[in-house]
């Protein structure tokens, strides 16, 4: 069934995009965290799409179905030095008086936050526009 | 005898609900580092297809790159989007009134 696989693949592109806002979100929440578990500065991170075949067990009885779905393969976190603000009075700054700060660019997340919303509203409008096209089909019935 | 009236909106259906779900891919992908818009050539599938076959799914040429790898065009997809839809519809709207026809002649005008 070409048509419902259609909606599994936007919804598959909707979840992507929701994985990469919600590391954007975290990132500008995270813009002036100084400690983490791991030590050091909170690092900025950034999700890498990849295509994803859409096989669930019934459908792989129809190996040849034509399109693709997308996955989250990989979270890459920042590996950019920490920015170095001069803070004597901070717990957390060194013998230099220099403290760590996130290397996060407010503009860079917020450009990238838009795009992710536009991507999330484009596959929106396609799981409507196939949502519409199934029940016409429905219709032919009556 | 129904093939023989429906038959080929029926292919046409198929071939549309194809293309819908790879623009619905090219959509999902539309952030995906290296993907390649992906595209079924319509005259030639709906000319060539056999009933029960898939369609050869080829990437569409002459699309710019973008920095990432991938060549996906939102406004391209967006217009295929919504024409795929109403050539749908329109193909729905034809298979009822067919049907209807069909319908009319055994009930020898007088049904519904």
């Amino acid at each position: 069934m070409s048509l419902f696989s259609s909606l599994q693949v936007s919804s598959s592109g909707m979840s992507a995009q929701r994985t990469r806002a919600e590391l954007l979100v975290q990132n500008l929440a995270n813009s002036e965290t100084t400690r983490t578990p791991e030590g050091g500065p909170y690092r900025r991170q950034d999700v890498v799409f990849s295509t994803d075949q859409q096989a669930s067990p019934f459908s792989a009885m129809f190996q040849n179905e034509v399109g693709t779905g997308v996955s989250v393969s990989d979270v890459v976190t920042d590996t950019r030095d920490p920015e170095r603000r001069y803070m004597p009075g901070h717990p957390d700054a060194d013998a230099d008086g220099y403290v760590a700060f996130p290397r996060i660019n407010p503009a860079e997340d917020m450009v990238d936050l838009l795009s992710s919303t536009r991507s999330y509203e484009a596959n929106v409008a396609a799981i409507s526009s196939v949502k519409d096209m199934i029940s016409r089909s429905i219709d032919i019935m009556r | 005898m129904l093939d023989g009236i429906t038959g080929n909106l029926e292919r046409y259906i198929d071939l549309l609900s194809a293309r819908q779900k790879l623009v619905a891919s090219n959509i999902a992908n539309a952030d995906t580092p290296g993907y390649k818009t992906q595209d079924i050539d319509f005259q030639f599938e709906f000319m060539s297809l056999a009933k029960g076959q898939q369609p050869q799914v080829i990437q569409s040429q002459g699309l710019p790159e973008k920095p990432d790898g991938s060549n996906v065009n939102l406004d391209r997809e967006a217009r295929l989007l919504s024409e795929n839809q109403m050539r749908f519809n329109l193909a729905s709207v034809l298979v009822k009134s067919q049907l209807k026809t069909v319908h009319e002649a055994i009930t020898g005008g007088s049904g519904s």
